[in-house]
């Protein structure tokens, strides 16, 4: 009787190697040669106390920032090559941030609209793809609402519809529930991991809550620029 | 919600700092609306009163301002005698002040020349011959000084009897005061002197005949200029001073606005530092960046011209009813105008905006989420 084939090893998203962050002339080391790797559909948290260099670590990912030295690829490609960042952040990546980062003057739908505009979307397409990703997260009925008029909770659920507006394959979170009381944060969390699993997204996330953490498959525990741990969640 | 949604959200924003920007810009406008159609006006009416005489060709000196300075009377007869010089007459025009008119045009007109034909008499009779030392008044002319028929006008120290008020056709003869030219020569102290040599050519005479006239002439007699009617005013040194003056006054008006439009720009973008981050960060392109802020500053530009159209055409008809201006020009606000001062609203509002898109562009996305 033949062997089951093996199942293929999930592809790499992201590589690592060496890499290495200096500010002020190198007088901070914000990361000091860091190196893993990322598959596709992993749900990682990177852990560690302030300074440690968690979110600078995930402005790379996002192209926010890019290495002092080192290497850092995305799915084979060398990220600091890639000919054009702007797409990479509005197709690839979505981000979530700790403090929503919603743009005031503008209603919760069109909010979410914003990261759509550029990418050949009519404008009936982008309201139709907005309110059906505001509806999967809970808040149909805030659509013509100012970020203004929105909990918490409610606030960081726009901006993680937001983080979906361009069917990104990696979520991007920093911090995503360090404004927001137990209760909130729980249901963030919720949202965050359901959505994860639903839609097969890699999501890298930073924390300094281990409970938050908890939600993760994988933990990568930093310290001065450096990760100390590189663990399965229980 | 399209990208036009974002630009006016945008404006909106702030809307006292937005109204003023744009009122800035609507004032250089209206200084152009305002200056150009007064310049414009006046080559109209000139241009209107040339054609209403039925002049083809003037003769003048090639120097001075608005009105050109006086040669000999005597070179008429020379001219006269050139083919294709079919009438001659001369002409003495001078802008004065005139008792209650600060300024006033005054035309001594050769006696029997054809300049007196399109003269309709409204009121009263024209001069009886060029020794009579009467005057007729054009409509406005009339107006402007309180004058009917029967009463006296002094021009400089001579004192005139109004024996006629005419409809010259034009608003320039119509806001003149017309006599015969040696009453006007001896008034002014120009005895033997004109400065202008109206000719009519013979109606068969083509462009090229005329051309060969004003040739003959400006190489018979060195200093004076003979030009056809339809280009007195595009070639007048006046009315090339006058148009000068009236653009280079509105450039400064509209620089100023630039640098308001460029102040207000660069605030918005470093207020928007932040909100500049988080659309980078989003996956906004840096030319979308560039694009948003561009489009800002020029929809400042088209608002704040069409406003700076209605303040100038407003400014206009307030011009037009001042004594200074009644008579001599009628203010004129074409479509051409509009068009072009709308077009440089956009332009200032565009020019203005380069600067701070740029530097919005040039921000790094996770250096703006911070700010």
């Amino acid at each position: 009787m033949p062997l089951p084939p093996i199942p293929p090893p999930s592809p790499v998203i992201f590589q690592a190697t060496g890499l290495k962050k200096e500010f002020d002339d190198g007088r901070v080391a914000a990361l000091q040669g860091v190196d893993f790797a990322i598959s596709a559909g992993e749900f990682v948290a990177l852990v560690g106390p302030s300074g440690s260099g968690k979110t600078t670590l995930l402005n790379m990912l996002g192209l926010l920032d890019a290495p002092s030295s080192g290497a850092l690829v995305y799915r084979g490609e060398a990220m600091t090559g890639l000919p054009d960042p702007a797409r990479y952040r509005a197709r690839e990546v979505g981000f979530i941030f700790q403090s929503f980062h919603l743009l005031g003057t503008f209603t919760v739908i069109e909010n979410v609209q914003i990261p759509m505009f550029g990418q050949g979307l009519s404008a009936k397409l982008r309201a139709a793809r907005a309110a059906e990703l505001l509806d999967s997260v809970g808040l149909s009925h805030r659509l013509h609402h100012l970020p203004v008029k929105l909990s918490g909770g409610e606030r960081q659920r726009a901006a993680i519809a937001r983080s979906l507006a361009n069917r990104p394959g990696v979520l991007l979170a920093d911090e995503p529930t360090g404004n927001l009381d137990s209760q909130n944060a729980a249901q963030v969390m919720e949202l965050l991991a359901r959505l994860q699993r639903e839609h097969q997204t890699t999501l890298v996330l930073v924390t300094h809550d281990r409970e938050v953490a908890s939600h993760a498959s994988r933990l990568l525990t930093m310290r001065d620029g450096k990760i100390i741990s590189d663990s399965k969640a229980a | 919600m399209t990208f036009l949604t974002i630009i006016f959200r945008d404006l909106w924003r702030r809307p006292i700092r937005t109204a003023l920007t744009m009122l800035g810009i609507a004032i250089g406008i209206a200084a152009v609306i305002a200056l150009v159609g007064m310049a414009s006006g006046y080559e109209k009416g000139i241009v209107k009163q040339l054609d209403v005489i039925g002049i083809d060709v003037i003769v003048s000196n090639m120097e001075g301002g608005l009105m050109p300075k006086a040669f000999e009377e005597s070179i008429r007869n020379q001219i006269a005698t050139l083919p294709d010089a079919a009438e001659v007459t001369t002409v003495l025009m001078q802008m004065l002040s005139v008792e209650d008119a600060p300024m006033i045009m005054v035309s001594g007109r050769e006696w029997g020349g054809f300049t007196w034909e399109k003269l309709t008499v409204i009121e009263g009779r024209l001069p009886l011959d060029a020794s009579e030392r009467a005057v007729v008044l054009g409509t406005m002319a009339a107006e402007m000084l309180r004058k009917k028929v029967g009463d006296t006008v002094q021009i400089e120290t001579e004192e005139f009897s109004v024996v006629g008020i005419v409809d010259g056709h034009s608003l320039v003869e119509n806001g003149a005061i017309i006599l015969a030219l040696p009453l006007f020569q001896s008034a002014s102290g120009y005895e033997g002197r004109v400065n202008f040599i109206d000719i009519r050519v013979p109606s068969d005479a083509d462009g090229d005949r005329i051309e060969a006239l004003c040739n003959k002439i400006e190489g018979s007699f060195p200093g004076l200029r003979a030009v056809r009617a339809s280009e007195v005013v595009g070639t007048s040194q006046g009315f090339k001073i006058a148009k000068a003056m009236s653009w280079s006054t509105s450039i400064l008006a509209i620089i100023v606005g630039v640098f308001g439009v460029m102040n207000t720009m660069l605030m918005t973008v470093f207020e928007r530092t932040h909100e500049i981050g988080i659309l980078l960060a989003l996956g906004w392109k840096k030319r979308m960046i560039v694009g948003l802020i561009l489009a800002e500053a020029a929809v400042m530009g088209v608002l704040g011209g069409i406003i700076g159209v209605l303040l100038g055409a407003a400014t206009l008809a307030v011009l037009g009813t001042l004594p200074e201006v009644r008579g001599l020009l009628e203010p004129d606000l074409s479509q051409g105008l509009i068009f072009k001062a709308i077009l440089i609203a956009v332009g200032v509002g565009i020019a203005s905006g380069l600067y701070p898109a740029w530097r919005g562009s040039r921000l790094s996305p996770s250096v703006a989420l911070q700010g």
